[in-house]
Order: structure tokens, then sequence, then C-alpha cells
């Protein structure tokens, strides 16, 4: 109720000066939302750095909100419903466009897309565009990626199992770091963000799963599944027992709680940028079938209901353009997304993140993983289904055999319910079910 | 004649209605009804209804009950509120009889105490998770006077007790305020004379506390007591700051819902559950302090 009254102050608030402002200034302006850069330093490198350049060069003031999953969807979904709206461009993952799609709230990117392509200043991975294409339509032009690493103290490199290379981790080599660094100082140093906020859920199904099993739905329930569990519950012996707590990790590495933390490299960044020579980035480990990450990609698209299209697509094209992708790398981490930009030197913190982004993309026992598309709606319900089975197994300690059966039944329920099919490394087959 | 002049004259007045207090509550009615009884009707309907067909359902209850966190939601909101409310009213009330004495310098306490009213749930979670986290101030307090050699996790998962414990101390800390201020308003009412009286018949302080003031202080006690209970099923943002899911709470339970599981059919269903907990035991305390016959009341 609380929150309610504050969400309409600030409504009526939001009125009564957006009015006034569009009564003094006459001058276009664009409106772009985004669930992406919701951390607040993201947001105001956003508001002082990033989008002033734009303005400055064509005189379009942006107006950006960033908010989290629910409420960003809403509002696009609910402008969609009253058939009038105001966002002109939307920036978000890949896997919330199917979202979109299923309501058909976004254009079809392809002309925009041509425009970009006829401009002969940028070229963008064939592997993203590839992404971008679904349901029979671009669904975004491709706008940043990034994905998850390991980031450590360098003094906690002394711990780690000898004549082992922690740029070729495995999981026991991780189980084994945090088991002497237990032994030799009594605390628990591995750290996850295991908070409500945290993306711990993005560890369980992009990373682990698929690196025990070779999947992440299909063999959910298998003896490699039950055995990747066990370990689950050894390596949260010897993580922080506040790890329920963190959200971003850049926090408890800084205060030293934490030594070796697992996040997105965003929510590390901050920690590298502070004291780049402190830390290293290490890929994420290698289990048996291999070392698994997710990338994430992120995109702009254009919804149906946009009252600028042409002022959209402008931002669009600054957006893309390889200079400023070079800038949203150094400020927020998010990679290029173009070979021109991807060519461009890193320094400081970022080149810590970018050796350890090139160990893991490049290591011969890579394995990719997607998240995962074609829930439409449910797609909210897929990351708790495997926290809940992370906190069902490891904090309640029961049975695992037990808890995959149940958690199985919901997953099977879910992929049946919306016919999706299975994200990679699984075979996209549909619906995606546990064997 | 003379009389029939008369009757119109008494009568008039009678007939017409006074609209001026009308006229005044119409705009909290128009503020309630938009952003209060509007959006209550449209949770509800959420709950009760299937998003793609409109029919009438109870899918949504089923699945809150049915999930991981419910019943532990259901039993840390009940605990937290069952724990930290009679605390807050008994410090509350001690803080208000005390301000009450009017001491030296007891307006200055007064703005102290009454201090952490304007910080809000969220603050406040943080400002105690920065002291009791690991590398917290209490911490480095207990370091520094040699107590402890290494630092304590005061908040782990192995011991939700503490957990408990922290939530209750944030709380007790960040509401005991508003109890008192309502309670020292209550005190400010109660004319002296009674104490007084209470006095000349050779009644103590303690016997005057519990036989004069407590049975006269007890409509700001039910203010007190329904303000805090209500606030108490909406706990969220302190419990997430400290806790993180580990003790579940029913408001969290719907932020959750809505913002993590985007299932706004269930987060309304908790959100009901909150409404029919809320309005009942708002109910009992009605009852419990209605004022029996003969009472005298202020």
């Amino acid at each position: 109720m609380r929150s309610l009254r504050l969400a309409s102050l600030l409504g009526v608030t939001m009125l009564v000066f957006g009015a006034g402002a569009a009564l003094s200034a006459p001058a276009q302006e664009v409106v772009f939302t985004s669930n992406q850069f919701t951390p607040v330093t993201e947001q105001e490198w956003a508001r002082n750095t990033l989008l002033p350049k734009f303005t400055e060069e064509t005189g379009i003031r942006v107006q950006f909100t960033t908010e989290n999953e629910g409420p960003y969807v809403d509002r696009l979904l609910a402008e969609i419903k009253a058939g009038k709206g105001t966002i002109d461009v939307t920036g978000t993952l890949h896997g919330i466009f199917p979202v979109f799609i299923a309501s058909n709230a976004i254009a079809d990117m392809t002309p925009v897309q041509q425009r970009l392509d006829a401009r002969r200043d940028r070229t963008f991975f064939p592997d993203l565009l590839k992404v971008s294409k679904m349901e029979g339509i671009q669904a975004f032009v491709p706008w940043m990626q990034a994905t998850y690493l390991i980031a450590a103290r360098k003094d906690a490199l002394k711990y780690f199992p000898a004549g082992r290379d922690p740029m070729r981790m495995t999981y026991d080599d991780l189980l084994q770091w945090g088991e002497s660094i237990k032994k030799a100082t009594g605390q628990r140093r591995i750290g996850f963000p295991a908070g409500p906020r945290g993306l711990y859920g993005r560890f369980l199904h992009g990373y682990v799963y698929p690196s025990f099993t070779g999947s992440q739905v299909k063999r959910f329930k298998s003896a490699e599944a039950v055995e990747m569990w066990r370990y689950l519950r050894h390596l949260w012996g010897v993580t922080h027992p506040s790890s329920f707590t963190y959200e971003f990790m850049a926090q408890p590495l800084l205060l030293g709680e934490v030594w070796v933390a697992w996040d997105h490299i965003a929510r590390i960044l901050p920690a590298l940028q502070e004291r780049p020579n402190d830390f290293v980035v290490l890929p994420s480990p290698a289990g048996p079938k291999g070392r698994s990450f997710l990338s994430v990609i992120v995109g702009l698209g254009i919804p149906k209901t946009a009252d600028n299209p042409d002022l959209g697509e402008r931002l669009i094209e600054y957006l893309t353009r390889p200079s400023t992708q070079v800038i949203t790398a150094q400020g927020v981490a998010f990679f290029p997304v173009s070979p021109e930009a991807a060519k461009a030197a890193p320094t400081g913190g970022l080149k810590v993140v970018a050796d350890g982004v090139s160990a893991q993309a490049g290591a011969p026992d890579g394995r990719t993983a997607l998240l995962p598309v074609g829930l439409g709606a449910r797609t909210g319900e897929f990351v708790p289904l495997y926290v809940d089975t992370f906190r069902r197994v490891a904090i309640q300690g029961e049975d695992i055999q037990k808890v995959l059966a149940d958690q199985g039944a919901k997953l099977d329920e879910l992929y049946r319910a919306t016919n999706a099919p299975c994200a990679p490394p699984d075979p996209p087959q549909r619906p995606c079910v546990p064997d | 004649m003379t009389i029939a002049d008369t009757e119109v004259l008494t009568g008039a007045p009678r007939a017409r209605v006074n609209w001026t207090p009308y006229l005044l509550v119409v705009p909290t009615l128009a503020f309630l009804s938009v952003f209060f009884i509007y959006p209550m009707a449209q949770a509800i309907s959420l709950a009760v209804t299937d998003p793609s067909t409109g029919a009438l359902t109870w899918a949504h209850f089923r699945r809150m009950s049915s999930d991981l966190y419910f019943g532990q939601a259901v039993r840390f909101t009940l605990i937290i509120t069952a724990i930290a409310i009679p605390l807050q009213v008994a410090l509350g009330l001690a803080i208000a009889l005390l301000v009450n004495t009017r001491f030296r310098g007891h307006t200055m306490f007064l703005y102290l105490t009454a201090l952490p009213i304007g910080i809000s749930d969220l603050a406040a979670g943080m400002i105690w998770l920065s002291i009791l986290t690991e590398r917290g101030y209490l911490n480095a307090a207990l370091q520094r006077l040699g107590l402890i050699e290494q630092p304590v996790v005061f908040l782990t998962v192995e011991r939700p007790e503490w957990l408990l414990a922290a939530i209750i101390l944030t709380e007790l800390w960040r509401a005991t305020a508003i109890v008192m201020v309502i309670l020292l308003a209550g005190l400010q009412l109660i004319p002296k004379d009674y104490a007084e009286t209470a006095a000349v018949f050779g009644a103590g302080r303690w016997q005057t506390a519990r036989h004069v003031i407590l049975p006269l202080l007890r409509p700001s006690l039910q203010t007190a007591l329904i303000i805090r209970t209500i606030l108490a099923f909406q706990l969220f943002a302190t419990v997430v700051t400290l806790a993180g899911r580990q003790i579940p709470v029913l408001a969290g339970e719907t932020y959750f819902w809505y913002s993590l599981y985007r299932s706004p059919s269930v987060a309304s269903a908790y959100a009901v559950l909150i409404l029919l907990l809320s309005a009942s035991i708002t109910w009992i305390y009605l009852y419990v302090f209605a004022p029996k016959a003969g009472e005298v009341r202020l």
C-alpha cells in the first residue's frame, strides 16, 4: 500500500513537471526504456555520459527510464493493450523479446537493420544477428553483450590448488580452493550473488548444469545432475554464509568478506575500477561436460505503438555506433557487438575483465549456453525453479532425487504449457522437457 | 397565524442540509477511491480470475499455498509481529511516560528518540546491515575491544534465529518511535487532575499508572496497535536487506511473485491474504478495546 501511495505521488509529480516541461520546451524528445542499467551507478552513467552525447549531436532529448523486469515489461505491454504508446525505443535481454512478440508488441527491425548496414560504418557479429531473428522477424538490433565470470583477490591465488592453472580452472579446483582458504583462515571466502535480486540462478542453469550434464533442461533429473547437486552441497560448505544477502559481488569483494566471487561482469566491475591491481578475473570453471558459460545479448527494438519511431531509429544508430560501443564497454563493461568496436584496446579494470572474457570464450572446452526463449508470459518462472531446487537441496538438506523429481515435474509443466523449445546447449526440440 | 409563523421559522433551518462537512470529505473520498478502493478491487479481481479466460478460479490461491516459501512466510510474519509489537508497545509506553514527566532536556530527548520515524525502512535495513555484516561496525568494535579475534558472521543461514533477532532489533529501532509519539499525544490529553486525585487517595506512582493512566490511554493504545500491526504485515524492505529470502515474509513474497515470477495473479492472492489478516486483527483490536458499559472516555 505504501509503495502504491508513493508511486501515485510520483506519478502526480511527474505529470505536473512533465506538463511544465512540455509547455516550455518544444524540443524533440525520444522515450527510451530498458531493464538494463538498473543499478544506480549505471543509471547515472547512462544519463550523464552515454545519452547527453546524443542530445548534443542531434538536439533530441532522451527520456530514459530503467526498471526491473516486471514493471518494465508491464509498461510496454500496457501501452500495446491501450493501442497508444509513448515508448520509442526499448533495450532488453534477447530472452525478453519473445514475450513482446507473443503480444505482437514490437516492430520488425529488418528495415532498420538494412539502413544501418547501408551506412557501411559498422557490422555486427553474425551469431548475434542470427539470435536476433525469431518468429519470422528480426526482433532487435544487437546492442551490447555480457557474460558472467569469476573475480578473485590476487592474494587469494596462493591458496589455489598447486600445479593447476587458474585460467583453466575446473569445478573441482574451485571447491579445493575454497577448502584450502577455509583450512588456512577458518573462513568461507567463496561468494555467490544468492540474494533475492542476485543472479545466482544464472549460475545454476547456465553454468554448472551444462558443465556437469551438457544440458540446461533435458538432463535436469539425470544421474550427472544428482552428482552435480552433491558437488554444490560441498561448495556451499565453503561459500560465505551471508551469500544470501549478496546482490552485487563488487561490494563484498571490496570489503574483503569474499575473496573469490562469481557474478555478471557489470556487477563485478566497480571493484575492478576501484582497485584494478588487486583483483584478477578468471573464466568460469569447467565440469565433466565442458566449460559452459552464458552469452547475454542485449538488443534494441521499437514498439509498434511508438510515437516517434524515426527518432527511435536515430537513437539506435547512435547506440550501436562502434565509438559508442567502446564508451559503453569502458563505462559499464557491456561488450561490443561489432568487430569494429571490439578491436579497441581496453585499459585498467576493463583490461582485467577482457582477459578473463577471452580466456572463457576462447577456451578449447568452452560451450555457449543461451537464455531460454519462448516461455512467453511465464519467462519469470524459469530461474526461480533452479534457485528453489538449490534451496531445498543445499540449504534445507532434502533428498536430491526427490527434489529433482518434484522440480522436474514443474519444469515439465512449464515447457509443455508454453510449448517452448530448448535453449542451447540442449537440442532445439519443442516442447523442451526433462528426460 | 402567529403560531404557524413560528413553526415555519423554527422548521426551516432543520430542513436545510448543511453540506459543508460533506464537501470537506469529498477530496479525501475521491483520493481514497482512486488510489485505494479501485486498486484494491482490481487486486481482488486479479486474485480470483483466470487471466486468459476471465473465469472465477481458486488456482492462484492454490498456487500460493503450495509454494515453497508460503508456509514459512506466514510463520515468520506472525512470529515477527508477535515478538516485535509487544516490545514496541512496552518500549514506546515507557519512553512516552518518561518524556511526560518533563524532566530537564526532555524535548531534546524526544527529538532524538523520534528521529528514526524519518528514515525509510530500506534505509533502516541498510544501516543495520552495515552494523551487523561481517565487516561491519559491530565486529570492528568488538575486535577493537579485544573481545573477539576473528569477525563473527552474524547474518548466516545456519542461524535463522540470529537473522530473526537482527530483523526484530531493526524494527524496534525503526518503529518504536511511532508508537511512542501516538502514546505521548494520548498522555498529554489526560488532565493532570486524575493523577492528582489518585495521589490524594494515597495511590503510588505504579498504582496511578496501572489503574488511572493506562485505562484512560486505551484509545491511543488501540490506534498505536492497529497502525503497528497493519504495518507489520507490510514489513518487507528491512527483512529483504538483512536476510534476503532466508526469512520469507508475506509482503516480500507478494513483491517476488510480481517482480521475479511475473505473476500478478499470485501476487494479488498474497495481497488479499495480507488484507484479510490485517482486517481481522484490526477487528479483534476494536472488539477487545471496545469501551465497557459505564466507562469514562476522554
